[in-house]
């Protein structure tokens, strides 16, 4: 099964749909423009309707883009209808035939590519082995359970050593546990082989778990490429900060820059603040983010923002105190909570910031 | 991919392709005409020299037609050299040719020709000529006919000096004939080589262009040409446009008709609507027993042929039936109104019945227990929400029996009488008095309120049932009736299909009969001559229809594949024209078949092919509309993976959408079959010497009054649809049982 691992490249590539009432157009992909490198495991990550399907489609050549160039390795492919092109998809429905045994449906691809028989039935018994099926050959596809029918068709894409994976939210059938073990099994897999892969989620665990990159995606625009921590840690707008995991935002405005520190007007505080994205201009309006986990709840009057807390949940590993002020309501998370000083639900109480904990992020970006 | 410099390429490669097809075509044409020429003058220069020594007007009328055995169609005539005038004269002649030569001797042609032949010179008329050939006995054409005109030297004793000359006119038809075939050759080839190469340069997926390309092909050459064809020569009379035909059709004799088609009709859906309604509710709404037999029973009749409820009819009621005149001595007629309305109604119910069967399921009966509940009576709830809310199916019953009953042409010839409906009408113009511009024209006429009750159903009456029948599919029932008023239905239901059954064993009968109606002793006579007049056209009707069978039901399930999966433009025209066959009457396609492919370059009339061609395109929308169901309820992601994995098109079509939409292509085939089995209204232009069908052979021995012949076929032509009707019935079954358990998830 060794092959050469090839990137995925996009260069502007739009996709319109034509309304068939002769409306406007819905634009489904918006100038998407990058490069999915060898070996990568690429998640497209975006609320419904964003456009991953169709980015994915159009990888695997399912659909036509309406501008724009796609290329597998070096060679583009553009044009080249799905059976021309060295990829293969799992679809959320999997899309298993019907009307053949897993056997079959493994072999599909192979028998295709006119294998010899031994040599198939040697191959799909491998892969099935691979991914732990070796005594369903004979079963009707409906006769699986929906993990095992996943399984097929992971094996069904795997056998004919694509160059590149394509999974469109694969697991969403699946309960919990069963997407935490696949999800796991499907990397495992990935990384053995090298294949370059392109993972379709609208679940922000999903992508952080498993990917190398992830692509946030907003109204066909694509809005932030990055390694997970990177778009956690770093988003460039308030769109993937909220996307990617839980946040406070507090509206300030940018009085100074120099070096490294941006210093903020929140409220009658100044705030210092070591990050912020690129658009962010001194004398603009703008925001801060923070994670629940990077504030700090202190004693009242010493802190930036005045409150009091409403509740507190208390989960184990952490603590979650939502506290009332006067920006609305805050959540902060307090790791470890035994070691440290907890205040009662009623309490004031102040919030703090750690500088190079916050970032700045365009206030009009939403 | 619509790119300029691809443009740029496709026509400039097109220009170059079409410069060299029609320089191929003009060289291949000039030399085909110089061939031809050098050909007649061979000929007639041999035909000069058989020159009758004894000049005599005698000698001469006997020589000249002898013209015709070198050169099919042409005319000869002499003309003597006179030396004194220095000049040529016809010698004698019929009074055309006298007149023709008498047209155009002052033309300067016509001198040039003379010069020509006093130097011994043969020679032919650069332009041609139209000859009136009316008085000619041989020609039956009243038109003139264009001619070319070649003049051949007759020498004397010596050798050296012309004595006269033979001008001969040859039509130019062969001639064009050929020229017409050439030049429709590479239309053809260039109509190919651009729909080709633009399928090639500018879709991604050339598999799907082909099969596109080659539908529309299909579809245009043998759907919408002869249409076309049968509109223009609706307005043609002697070769030009004129409105002759549409005033004559118009005209109150054809109105009559017209009038007549339109009582049948809204006698016939009105009666088969209620007997419809009451089978259906029958079997959906109550707890009667035996709903599978009686649903089986009930809809035989759709897959009966032609003439045998009409036989059975005239059988029982006619002037020498059974009925009517051993048993009752009535002087009654049965042909007309009063008979047809009943093989109507008999052949068309179940039409409304499953119609309507199909709406009553869908309502969902906890709307009518909730009624019951508000302590409304079972009439009541029946009055105010079972009737209302199966409304759209009763008027789209309504609306289907009625397009069917004025498409109905089989019934009509048999048992109309002095009663005239359009459809007949239409068939008496072609075949009695070879009228084909009047018969398209009367079948227009008929395809008026046809299509405008297929439209008002299709687009309207069938998209409001969508609406107001919601809910799903009721598991348990409620009773609507009353005891009483159940076994009142099922009597009613029971007598009805026992009458339907009597009729058909009533044919059954008729084939041991020595005479029926004046001698009802036992013989099976009937079955030898039956087999032996016989023979030939069962072998050929069941040939046809098998051949047809499975070209109709692949060409279905890939154009439904196509329509539903792929994008191309043009798809919504595709589907229509596919479509249209489904809303227009028989009578119609079969006068526009023989008008458009009687003639080059598709001369089809007389072969098996045109019949084999008739059955699929009448049959394709069912089995589109069949596919098309079946192909929306597949997850297109299973094809998609195929062609994922490698797949090309035709090959995603064989190993995944053919076996997932078996029962589909199934039933197409089989439904194929017996209509074409039972095929008659297009079927009956389209016949020859060669091939015949069963169903005009029963039409023509019940015509004749040979009922023991008719019956005998009838019987046989019943048992071979019936056999592989239930044959196809059980595999499907079968079938859709497998598909269930596969597709549950
Ligand atoms: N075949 C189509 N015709 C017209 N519009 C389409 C078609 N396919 C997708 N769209 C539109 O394009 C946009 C993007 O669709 P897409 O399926 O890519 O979203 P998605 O990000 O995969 O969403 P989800 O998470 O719900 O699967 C949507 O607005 C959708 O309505
Ligand atoms: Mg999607």
């Amino acid at each position: 099964m060794e092959k050469k691992s090839v990137s995925v490249t996009l260069e502007h590539v739009t996709k319109k749909f034509k309304d068939v009432k002769g409306k406007a157009d819905v634009i489904a992909v918006n100038d998407s423009h990058f490069v999915i490198e060898p070996g990568e495991l690429v998640t497209l990550l975006g609320p419904s309707g964003c456009g991953k399907t169709t980015t994915l489609r159009m990888i695997a050549g399912f659909e036509l883009p309406t501008e724009g160039k796609i290329y597998i390795g070096n060679e583009e492919v553009t044009m080249l209808p799905p059976n021309k092109r060295d990829t293969a998809t799992m679809f959320q429905s999997y899309g298993l035939f019907p009307h053949m045994t897993v056997f079959d449906n493994v072999a599909y691809g192979l028998r295709l590519r006119k294998v010899a028989q031994e040599e198939i039935t040697k191959r799909v018994n491998e892969t099935l082995d691979l991914v732990g099926l070796a005594s369903y050959g004979d079963r009707a596809p409906s006769k699986l359970s929906g993990g095992q029918q996943q399984r097929v068709a992971l094996a069904r894409s795997l056998i004919v050593t694509p160059s590149v994976l394509l999974l469109d939210e694969p697991l969403s059938n699946l309960d919990a546990l069963l997407r935490e073990q696949m999800r796991v099994e499907i990397r495992k897999i990935q990384k053995e082989l090298g294949i370059t892969a392109v993972y379709v989620t609208h679940d922000r665990v999903e992508a952080m778990s498993l990917s190398d990159r992830v692509v946030v995606m907003k109204d066909g625009y694509v809005r932030q490429i990055g390694s997970p921590s990177e778009i956690y840690e770093d988003p460039n707008s308030r769109f993937v900060a909220g996307f990617v995991g839980k946040a406070a935002f507090f509206p300030v405005k940018v009085m100074k820059h120099d070096k490294k520190t941006w210093v903020c007007q929140l409220g009658e505080k100044e705030v210092l603040v070591e990050r912020a994205a690129t658009d962010v201009e001194v004398g603009s309006e703008a925001v801060l983010m923070a994670r629940p986990e990077s504030l700090r709840v202190v004693e009242s009057g010493t802190g930036k923002i005045e409150g009091k807390v409403r509740m507190n949940v208390y989960l184990g590993h952490s603590l979650e105190a939502f506290i009332n002020t006067s920006f609305g309501e805050v959540l902060v998370q307090i790791d470890d909570p035994h070691a440290k000083k907890v205040f009662k639900e009623g309490e004031d109480v102040s919030i703090d910031f750690t500088a190079d904990r916050v970032r700045l992020l365009n206030r009009n970006d939403a | 991919m619509f790119t300029k410099k691809r443009i740029l390429q496709f026509c400039a490669a097109a220009l170059i392709f079409l410069l060299a097809d029609f320089w191929m075509y003009s060289t291949l044409s000039s030399n085909f005409r110089s061939y031809e020429d050098q050909r007649n003058f061979n000929e007639i220069e041999l035909f000069a020299q058989t020159v009758p020594d004894e000049r005599t007007e005698q000698s001469f009328a006997t020589w000249m037609p002898t013209v015709k055995d070198i050169i099919p169609g042409s005319r000869a005539l002499y003309l003597t050299f006179d030396e004194v005038s220095f000049d040529f004269k016809p010698e004698s002649g019929s009074e055309t040719n006298l007149s023709l030569f008498n047209a155009f001797r002052n033309t300067p042609n016509f001198q040039k020709a003379m010069e020509s032949v006093y130097y011994l010179e043969p020679m032919r008329l650069a332009s041609t000529y139209k000859a009136d050939y009316s008085l000619d006995p041989d020609t039956n054409s009243f038109d003139e006919i264009s001619s070319q005109v070649y003049f051949v030297p007759v020498v004397d004793e010596t050798g050296y000096q012309v004595s006269g000359a033979v001008m001969i006119l040859v039509p130019t038809s062969t001639a064009t004939g050929f020229n017409n075939l050439l030049r429709t050759l590479f239309i053809v080839a260039a109509v190919f080589f651009l729909g080709i190469m633009l399928v090639l340069m500018f879709t991604r997926d050339p598999m799907t262009g082909f099969m596109v390309l080659a539908l529309f092909g299909i579809v245009l050459v043998f759907i919408a040409y002869p249409l076309l064809e049968a509109v223009r020569l609706s307005f043609m009379k002697n070769g030009t446009f004129s409105l002759q035909t549409w005033k004559e059709s118009l005209s109150p004799t054809y109105l009559i008709a017209l009038w007549g088609s339109l009582r049948l009709g809204v006698l016939t859906a009105t009666i088969s609507t209620l007997v419809g309604y009451m089978f259906a509710f029958l079997i959906e709404r109550t707890s009667f027993r035996q709903k599978k037999l009686m649903t089986t029973l009930a809809t035989m009749p759709v897959i009966s042929p032609p003439f045998s409820l009409s036989l059975s009819i005239i059988l029982l009621f006619g002037n020498n039936g059974l009925i009517s005149k051993q048993l009752l001595n009535l002087n009654t007629s049965i042909y007309g109104l009063g008979g047809l309305t009943i093989v109507q109604v008999i052949g068309m119910f179940p039409i409304a019945f499953m119609t309507i069967s199909g709406v009553l399921r869908q309502i969902d009966s906890t709307v009518e227990d909730a009624s019951l509940d508000l302590s409304a009576t079972r009439w009541q709830t029946f009055k105010s929400i079972t009737l209302p809310l199966s409304a759209p199916g009763i008027l789209s019953a309504w609306l289907l029996v009625f397009t069917n009953s004025l498409a109905d042409f089989a019934n009509p010839l048999l048992l109309s009488g002095d009663y005239r409906v359009l459809s007949t009408e239409a068939y008496m113009l072609v075949t009695g008095r070879s009228n084909l511009g009047a018969g398209s024209a009367l079948s227009f006429i008929l395809l008026m309120p046809t299509l405008t009750a297929f439209l008002i159903q299709r687009n309207w009456v069938s998209k409001k049932s969508f609406v107001t029948v919601t809910g799903k599919p009721s598991t348990n029932l409620t009773e609507l009736t009353n005891k009483p008023v159940r076994t009142v239905l099922e009597v009613g239901a029971w007598v009805f299909i026992g009458f339907i059954a009597s009729l058909y064993l009533t044919i059954v009968a008729g084939c041991f009969v020595v005479n029926w109606g004046i001698d009802y002793s036992f013989t099976l006579a009937n079955w030898g001559e039956a087999l032996a007049r016989g023979w030939t056209s069962i072998r050929d009707t069941v040939t046809l229809a098998a051949i047809a069978t499975p070209i109709a039901g692949l060409l279905a399930m890939l154009s439904a594949m196509l329509i539903v999966r792929k994008k191309f433009p043009g798809k919504r025209l595709l589907e229509m024209l596919i479509m249209t066959p489904y809303a227009i009457p028989g009578t119609l396609i079969g006068i526009s078949y023989v008008l458009a492919f009687n003639k080059q370059p598709l001369l089809l009339v007389g072969t098996g092919a045109i019949i084999v061609i008739n059955y699929i395109i009448r049959e394709l929308p069912v089995g589109l509309e069949n596919g098309i169901t079946a192909l929306h309820q597949i997850d297109p992601a299973i094809e998609e993976s195929a062609a994922d994995l490698g797949a090309d098109v035709p090959t995603v079509f064989r190993t995944i959408v053919l076996p997932l939409i078996r029962p589909a292509f199934l039933s197409s085939m089989s439904y194929t079959f017996v209509r074409s089995m039972t095929a008659v209204s297009a079927i009956i232009f389209l016949i020859s010497a060669r091939w015949n069908h069963l169903t005009v052979l029963i039409f023509n021995f019940s015509e004749n009054l040979r009922f023991g012949l008719a019956s005998v076929l009838s019987t046989i032509l019943i048992v071979i649809v019936l056999s592989v009707w239930g044959l196809m019935q059980v595999v499907v079954r079968d079938d859709k049982l497998t598909q269930k358990t596969i597709s549950a998830r």
